[in-house]
């Protein structure tokens, strides 16, 4: 270790003014003992840390070339995949990718963006909130009675599974979502988390929104009960009439009067 | 020879050179008494006013109703209250106190402008304390660590310039021709400070850039500030303490070269790694993953020069209360940065990104590791400024082991909490409330950790005090957590 430093030079008085303190030693004990300033020895690189060094440089720069996504401005993939709507751009037949998703995946998307909030991914609600949507008679019943739902919305006490809701209020949907989206999205929970009942086209939601066109707000238990358990009209493709949610309905709610 | 078989004093170099030596820093001392000073005990204030705050929000996380109705008390004000106190009033204030002291022992010149340092420190403190008014009542900006409204911000970045502009008035007027290494980085640190500060305001506030890059700029901002700023004091002052205590030269120049300019060169390139998976170009988050892995090199090479200086003198921190919390917190620099590294990793930032587990990294850097160092200094520092001995051994033994268990539980628990609140909002058919429950313990358990630093800043803070109304021990032998005599090592303190 290199120990020989030179001599500390003289105070050269520049700066300082030695009358300011009569007796060093008695003021300031601590200076006295303390070791001399620090030094700095000048022992070589050792080999190991150069390979480590090596080690880092390889890491971080082979980290840098995989992830970098091709220093693309546009690229989010970190592995270099281009964004798929970069590729409805570029190509003549852009919106393939998205025409391939069925009704049931679509439906998922409008699910996840608008109702997953409330019903939740599972779509069992929150107990004593939001009613659940696996399961109710509602939503696996005919067609219409959901569909009036997500159109107009409900509000006030509810009943579902036997069990009451009523603190929160669903919004009316007809003014967010378009025709294909909410049959999109009626088609999933119709055919989700084990519910089984037939799907929704948006011809039919299309004639529903005309119907209730000049219905202003949104609809009350009661309401959705006195409309009739009935799969929606018009516009159904070929096959539809089967309608196995209504044969496969359990517990049928009970029918309001009329 | 003593009992630990270590050298523990290393010959008189000419009794003559040595007065001078020592003649020379007495005056300095003196000179630095009043700035130091103020510097440290509104740290102190801050600090106790920072710990307070801290209990409160850690306790808002398991039991968010606490005094919520209240809204200058409610989580989204009082959480940047808590952090914005800790960084601007404790941590960089302490920091400018240790590092004026360090400087104008190392230019070997008695402190010149200390008005410069006072008008400083009256300006941060004001600063500081509107800042804080502003969050409370609603102000804050929103961006972290810059939650500062603009009217505390300008004022904080005069005050800065005042301290900035002595620091390089007095590096001109140094004597002798050494540059230690604790001057580079202190150095490095005031002019690094209101690069990013400056940047981080410009980008944000004043010419704002569009859209997500703001959370970019915020990010690069309060990330560098843990690096260029703090973590630069902290080494500093680390280089200085360590060798100094225990009489033994810094083990390597080289290593010490090579440790600052490629932290100085790597560092700056950090922060947006804390924004993976977040919605901006993969290679400007890589950049800075791959410059996170690179800090790798700074961090072996600091963590060595320490390490070889130390060899053979371990047992010194038995009985030194500055080698003792400055070595902890050089370790936990290393642990720090290890730990920086793993959770920027993509593969691991996909489970503990956006979770508890940032928490745990800002709060090793900027405790374990900064605050450890500066307490350490301050335990050196003190007693020459004021000529009293700290009272009692026993005070600043349970300071360290509440801070240092307090920090251990705070970090393990926040990072396992983290990775379990990460793995559970990964899992698709767990719902987002399932996987913020399952934090609760965690949480509950760095409160816990919380009541342990608390007690230790008070007991530091009443030690402090002590010192300050002059009822430190008046003796000429330093105050060592162990009896030295009964050992009979030998240690200079």
């Amino acid at each position: 270790m290199n120990e020989n430093t030179p001599p500390p030079e003289p105070p050269s008085g520049q700066g300082m003014d030695y009358s300011e303190i009569a007796d060093v030693h008695e003021v300031h004990a601590a200076v006295q003992r303390e070791k001399r300033e620090p030094r700095v020895g000048r022992e070589p690189l050792s080999i190991w840390l150069i390979a480590v060094y090596g080690l880092a440089v390889f890491f971080g720069g082979a980290y840098l070339g995989r992830f970098s996504g091709n220093f693309s401005g546009e690229a989010l993939d970190p592995y270099g995949g281009e964004m798929p709507t970069m590729k409805k751009v570029t190509g003549p037949q852009g919106a393939q990718p998205e025409a391939e998703l069925s009704p049931h995946d679509r439906g998922k998307k409008v699910f996840a963006a608008n109702c997953q909030t409330c019903h939740q991914a599972n779509g069992l609600g929150v107990a004593g909130q939001y009613p659940p949507l696996a399961g109710s008679e509602f939503t696996t019943g005919g067609s219409r009675r959901p569909a009036m739902i997500v159109l107009k919305g409900l509000t006030g006490p509810v009943t579902v599974k036997g069990q009451k809701f009523g603190a929160a209020v669903m919004q009316p949907w007809d003014k967010t979502l378009t025709d294909q989206k909410i049959a999109d999205v009626l088609t999933y929970e119709r055919s989700e988390w084990g519910n089984n009942a037939s799907p929704v086209t948006a011809e039919q939601i299309a004639a529903l929104r005309k119907e209730l066109a000049n219905h202003p707000n949104s609809f009350t238990e009661p309401e959705i009960l006195a409309a009739p358990e009935e799969d929606l009209l018009g516009g159904a493709p070929g096959g539809a009439p089967p309608k196995p949610g209504e044969a496969a309905k359990p517990g049928e709610p009970p029918k309001p009067k009329g | 020879m003593n009992a630990t078989g270590i050298p523990l004093k290393e010959p008189a170099i000419s009794a003559a050179a040595g007065d001078t030596e020592q003649f020379e820093r007495a005056l300095i001392d003196a000179s630095t008494r009043v700035p130091v000073l103020i510097f440290y005990t509104s740290a102190m204030a801050w600090l106790i006013l920072g710990t307070l705050l801290a209990g409160f929000v850690s306790f808002k996380l398991h039991t968010p109703d606490l005094l919520s109705d209240i809204s200058f008390l409610t989580w989204g004000r009082v959480r940047p209250v808590h952090m914005n106190v800790m960084v601007y009033g404790w941590a960089s204030m302490a920091g400018m106190g240790t590092a004026i002291w360090l400087m104008a022992r190392l230019c070997r010149t008695v402190l010149r402008y200390p008005l410069l340092l006072v008008a400083g420190a009256g300006f941060w403190n004001l600063g500081v304390f509107l800042g804080v008014c502003g969050i409370l009542l609603g102000d804050s900006t929103g961006y972290q660590w810059l939650e500062f409204p603009s009217y505390a911000a300008i004022i904080l970045f005069v005050a800065y310039t005042l301290v900035a502009s002595w620091a390089v008035l007095m590096f001109r007027f140094r004597r002798g021709e050494q540059i230690y290494i604790t001057q580079w980085y202190l150095l490095g640190a005031f002019l690094w400070f209101p690069w990013l500060y400056a940047a981080g305001q410009l980008m944000l506030f004043v010419v704002p850039v569009q859209g997500v890059l703001q959370a970019a700029v915020g990010w690069w901002y309060a990330n560098n500030l843990l690096f260029l700023w703090f973590g630069a004091i902290g080494l500093g002052t680390a280089y200085y303490m360590i060798p100094k205590v225990i009489g033994r030269p810094v083990y390597s120049y080289h290593l010490a070269t090579i440790g600052f300019w490629s932290y100085a060169l790597f560092s700056s390139w950090t922060g947006m790694q804390r924004l993976v998976d977040g919605p901006f170009p993969a290679w400007m988050v890589t950049a800075s993953i791959a410059a996170t892995i690179l800090t790798l090199i700074p961090v072996a090479t600091v963590g060595l020069n320490h390490h070889m200086t130390m060899q053979g003198y371990f047992p010194l921190m038995r009985y030194s209360p500055t080698l003792r919390f400055t070595v902890f917190g050089a370790m936990s620099y290393t642990v720090f940065s290890l730990v920086g590294v793993l959770i920027s990793l993509r593969s691991v930032a996909r489970y503990v990104n956006f979770t508890q587990a940032s928490i745990a990294y800002s709060h090793l850097g900027l405790y374990a590791f900064f605050t450890m160092v500066i307490f350490g200094s301050m335990y050196y520092i003190v007693p020459r400024l004021i000529g009293r001995e700290w009272r009692y051994g026993s005070l600043i033994k349970l300071h360290f082991w509440a801070s240092a268990y307090g920090i251990g539980l705070m970090t393990l628990m926040l990072l396992a909490g983290g990775l379990t609140q990460g793995t559970g909002m990964e899992n698709p058919s767990l719902a987002f409330s399932e996987s913020v429950e399952s934090v609760l313990p965690y949480l509950r358990g760095r409160s816990l950790s919380g009541i342990l630093l608390t007690v230790s800043h008070f007991i530091f803070a009443y030690h402090f005090g002590l010192m300050l109304f002059g009822l430190g021990r008046k003796s000429t032998v330093p105050t060592f957590l162990n009896p030295v005599e009964a050992e009979g090592a030998e240690v200079a303190h």
